[in-house]
């Protein structure tokens, strides 16, 4: 049980953190290859401190981490935290697209009764 | 974006409180509605596990009510009611306090099927989307298509 809600708790934060869109276009940016806070300054026309506290928020969601160079201390996305809540958004996915799989299936048995 | 076929499309809308599946089948929109409308249909297709529904009731009229029921699930009804039919185009009903709009739109010899949930507010669709998912595996959510676009790959 600690570990599900560990990670209910984990994906909680994700989410939250996920609904600002600065921080998701910061993530999108991150998909691509790390960055520094200097190199994310730039493209979002953003302070550094404004960015540092993006930057906190989506790291204490598990979503980056601090990249190997020490000294430039890039920031990259979290591949864990994503899979997680890639997974739950998923479950909902194949839940429905398996819905309407079915009834594109049933749909050919009607026209196939028709005939 | 969504790595689904290009044939279907999952949307969550945070700011509107909403979620839209959209599909092309390759049937008529009459066919479409059939399938939606008549229980023997529906019944057949409703549930993802792939058995038919033990129960299946619908009340095609504004304020009649509709009743689905899984088989070996008793606990887990979908129930709500119509607000709106216009036979071969749209089918409006409230359930779990949300609005459900299907809309069945001719596109040649297909129909372009689109499937949105509107919710009061972000925290009731987390509820609604709970209720469809497995108990147990999250709280909320965002914007999907955004988010799905900042997964590594």
């Amino acid at each position: 049980m600690a570990i599900i809600s560990g990670k209910l708790d984990r994906l909680d934060k994700a989410f939250s953190a996920l609904a600002d869109p600065t921080r998701r276009a910061i993530l999108v940016r991150l998909a691509a290859g790390e960055a520094t806070v200097s190199e994310l300054m730039t493209p979002f026309a953003l302070s550094q401190p404004t960015i540092s506290k993006h930057l906190k928020v989506l790291e204490q969601a598990g979503l980056i981490e601090q990249g190997r160079d020490a000294q430039r201390r890039p920031r990259r996305l979290s591949a864990a935290a994503l899979e997680d809540a890639a997974d739950w958004i998923d479950d909902f996915r194949r839940q429905w697209m398996g819905r309407l799989d079915r009834l594109e299936n049933h749909l050919a048995s009607m026209k196939t009764d028709e005939t | 974006m969504l790595k689904a076929d290009s044939n279907a499309r999952l949307v969550i809308d945070r700011t509107a409180h909403c979620i839209r599946l959209e599909r092309r089948f390759n049937a008529s929109p009459a066919q479409v509605f059939e399938a939606w409308t008549k229980p023997e249909h529906l019944a057949c297709w409703w549930d993802p596990s792939g058995q038919p529904l033990a129960v299946c009731e619908i009340d095609l009229r504004p304020g009649g009510t509709f009743t689905f029921v899984p088989n070996g699930r008793p606990d887990a009804p979908f129930a709500g009611t119509y607000l709106e039919i216009v036979p071969f185009e749209r089918l409006t009903f409230e359930a779990f306090g949300a609005i459900g709009r299907v809309l069945f739109d001719e596109d040649g010899e297909s129909t372009r099927l689109s499937v949105e949930i509107q919710c009061r507010s972000a925290e009731h669709l987390q509820q609604f989307l709970q209720s469809g998912v497995d108990e147990g595996t999250s709280r909320t959510l965002d914007n999907l298509v955004t988010y799905i676009g900042a997964r590594a790959r």
